[in-house]
């Protein structure tokens, strides 16, 4: 039997990037928030190391425990058995997938938020792809700018703003949607081989800038600056100048007094009372289960887990999962990876680059590319990709670099002489394309693959696209001509992309909207059905921009956590 | 990169595992702490699979012109290593791999892999990578791996065992582990001066 706790106002499930934002708001306008997190604290000092084998061959940072057995199954037709995967986007810890990620800090722009009616809008109902179930955000842009403003100077983000309330500056993104003011912090530092790109890529009129990162560029809330030491790939900031939620809005909210934190939680299902609303939430820790009674809970894991979560907690209410009496969850899943697994221009150029160092968030970056930021008449497809060339690079990872056919076999004398000479002289960009939802494409819960505790893994369902790869090679054709531009001696440009695949940035499963049969949560992200339950996280997202969600779902998750704060006797009644 | 493939090494080890011939129990096998340091063999390979491995490793990347190659750089070692801890679950089939090596060899040139000439091995290693070898069917498989861990053996922080006096460093011009780099660290026209700088301390200096 679960021991019961005694009532508390909101239960946030997760403290990754969306809930340790949450807890935020919540902790400040008074409310008693305990945080339930699968993962323990990391300690940068034993944690974290400047190791490839540790980070990127043993994955030593990002492997949790939890995460390790709960991978979901990946199939390609609806007929086919899905397969379990072996790696995995998602991480258990305080602080979650924002200890490892890159920190590109990006807003969406304000086409990604409209795109079905701006489509109709300007090229007609033909250009809207076939078999999707694209609906525009019951959010703007303009909704948004206040919370992405939130996230930037509490969370820490380093940039230059192209946009100032109307006023373009070249110096940013042009594309970009207006904000109040500028980042709290000038971009990251740039160097020589981010420079000569900068100007390669105005040689061919394209509009360049400094990508904008959640990463210190000088210290800031009491920690230092980044230290360009090239191993923030899935690894954790041994300085703290990556502003994972552990280090920023965590000990902020922790503050306040009014946030506890379970570590080592591991929830098993959300429990609602014979009229479908919330009571709280079920889970183990220790080999004990509790059960902690709360006003509200707030869903803040991985994409893939709150829509697993949300199936699982089955009930007299919701016999079909949580919220889910219109069929909806798991509906509308899409990842930037369905695309982007193949979309690779690698460059080789006759000089020694020396991005050995810096962080990958150390870029520049082209949108002239993406979204609607070009006419698209005639091309037959809408979206489209940024482009976003960076720095650091491993010796492993450098040295098992591609050849450009230039030697016949990956070891010997020859190849020796290759790598030797090259290794250090290739760079390969990112390639985001902006990606929607369809029919074909979902998430379920597996009926054959079990986690430890024998409960269902989810299954993700793929169908081919058509829109994406044409959007992602017309990028990579003019991320090639941005390479020879700069010099580049040879290129290989693999095209439209293969996936799909698992996604670091997977999207939907319980998407926004208006209109409770086509959509899981209303336009603040509260369940349609259940309105004491709030979802944070890529899987509200509608539509994937050209670029990270990060900074996207954190500003949903305030602006989630802001309305239950504002509607706290409605939504709790 | 920001996104993560969900394909890698894990799903090339998978599929080593899958081609194993006989099935294994790792719970023979002796574990250590993944991250703790062994400059010295561990005996975990017998005599015959360690000669036949160090010859592998030194045709993958042999000592030349260019400069010393995986034998001086210790990669065996980091192989080994890697095989009593991270890579345990590896152990038998590829020392089963690297017996079906020299088996094809021996019938081939009457000789233990690690005797023949070097246009010799790197005949029988190309039919190995390209799974051309009678009575050797996952060869390919065993050769991408072996591949895989000589790579990671030669270029991988000293720390593990390989890289020994920072060779595979060197050779590719990475200087070496910081924990903070300057704009001068990153700035193009010519090779950066080594700092042969491990991640865990002056302990690791390879020699």
């Amino acid at each position: 039997m679960a021991t019961n706790l005694a009532e508390i106002d909101v239960v946030v499930v997760g403290l990754g990037a969306a809930g340790g934002v949450a807890v935020l708001p919540l902790t400040r306008a008074g409310l008693n928030v305990v945080g339930l997190e699968a993962g323990t604290w990391m300690n940068p000092g034993r944690d974290y190391k400047a190791d490839e084998i540790h980070n990127n061959v043993r994955s030593l940072v990002t492997t949790g425990n939890k995460v390790a057995g709960e991978i979901p199954t990946v199939r390609n037709s609806p007929t086919a058995t899905a397969v379990q995967q072996t790696r995995h986007p998602m991480m258990n810890a305080v602080g979650g997938t924002s200890i490892h990620y890159h920190a590109q800090s990006w807003r969406l722009n304000p086409w990604d938020f409209k795109v079905r009616s701006a489509t109709l809008e300007r090229y007609g109902a033909d250009y809207i792809p076939q078999d999707t179930t694209l609906e525009d955000w019951p959010v703007s842009y303009a909704d948004m700018e206040p919370f992405y403003d939130n996230v930037e100077y509490e969370v820490g983000v380093s940039g230059k703003a192209g946009n100032i309330q109307g006023q373009i500056n070249p110096e940013g993104n042009i594309f970009e949607g207006p904000r109040q003011r500028d980042y709290p912090m000038p971009p990251l530092r740039s160097c020589d081989f981010l420079d000569h790109m900068y100007e390669a890529g105005q040689s061919v009129g394209y509009h360049p800038y400094h990508g904008p990162a959640a990463i210190n560029s000088r210290p800031y809330d009491g920690r230092p600056g980044c230290q360009y030491h090239g191993y923030c790939d899935r690894g954790g900031c041994h300085v703290r100048a990556k502003n994972s939620t552990d280090v920023s809005t965590i000990p902020k909210a922790q503050a306040t007094g009014n946030l506890e934190i379970r570590d080592n939680a591991n929830v098993r299902r959300i429990n609602v009372d014979n009229a479908g609303k919330i009571t709280g939430v079920t889970y183990s820790r220790d080999r004990e289960e509790f059960f902690q009674t709360a006003r509200a809970v707030l869903l803040g894991c991985y994409t893939y887990e709150n829509i697993r979560t949300l199936l699982l907690s089955t009930s007299a209410y919701y016999p079909n999962g949580l919220g889910n009496n219109r069929g909806q969850v798991g509906k509308h899943y899409f990842g930037h990876w369905d695309i982007q697994g193949g979309t690779l221009v690698t460059a080789l150029f006759p000089f020694d680059l020396n991005i050995w160092y810096g962080a990958i968030a150390q870029g520049v970056m082209v949108d002239d590319w993406a979204d609607d930021n070009f006419d698209h008449s005639g091309l037959g497809f809408i979206g489209g990709a940024s482009l976003h060339v960076y720095t650091e690079k491993h010796p492993i990872g450098a040295a098992a670099m591609g050849t450009f056919g230039k030697v016949n076999r990956r070891w010997g004398s020859q190849w020796k002489e290759f790598i030797k000479k090259n290794a250090g002289r290739t760079q390969t960009a990112y390639i985001q394309t902006n990606t929607f939802p369809y029919h074909h494409t979902w998430a379920d819960l597996d009926p054959n693959v079990k986690d430890p505790y024998g409960v269902p893994v989810l299954r993700v369902t793929n169908g081919r696209k058509q829109n994406e790869p044409m959007a992602a090679a017309h990028a990579a054709n003019k991320m090639e001509a941005w390479f020879r531009a700069a010099g580049a001696s040879a290129i290989v440009n693999s095209g439209g992309g293969r996936g799909p695949a698992l996604s670091t940035h997977a999207h939907g499963g319980t998407r926004m909207g208006t209109n409770p049969d086509t959509s899981v949560c209303d336009p603040w992200g509260f369940s349609f059905e259940a309105k004491n339950l709030g979802i944070l996280g890529g899987s509200v997202m509608c539509t994937a921009g050209a670029r990270n969600p990060t900074q996207t779902i954190q500003a949903l998750a305030w602006r989630t956590a802001h309305h239950l704060v504002e509607e706290w006797d409605e939504i709790t009644a | 990169m920001s996104e993560k493939s969900s394909s890698g090494r894990d799903i090339s080890r998978r599929k080593v595992l899958q081609s194993a011939v006989s099935a294994t129990s790792v719970s023979l096998i002796p574990l250590t702490s993944c991250t703790t340091p062994v400059s010295a063999p561990q005996k975990l390979l017998s005599r015959e699979a360690w000669l036949i491995l160090e010859a592998f490793t030194d045709r993958i990347i042999p000592a030349d012109a260019n400069g010393p190659g995986a034998v001086a750089a210790g990669v065996p070692y980091y192989i080994e290593n890697s095989l009593a801890s991270w890579n345990a679950e590896e152990l038998e089939v590829l020392t089963t791999g690297l017996f079906a090596l020299t088996s094809a060899a021996r019938n081939r040139y009457d000789l233990d892999f690690q005797l023949l000439s070097d246009n010799n091995k790197d005949a029988l290693l190309r039919d190995m990578e390209d799974g051309k070898i009678d009575a050797f069917e996952n060869s390919a498989v065993i050769f991408s791996r072996l591949h895989r861990l000589t790579l990671e053996g030669m270029f991988s922080d000293p720390y593990y065992g390989g890289n020994q006096g920072y060779i595979g460093w060197d050779l590719i011009g990475y200087p070496g582990a910081v924990m903070s780099s300057t704009a001068q660290m990153q700035q193009m026209g010519g090779r950066l001066p080594p700092l042969h700088t491990s991640a865990y301390g002056s302990d690791y200096d390879g020699e």
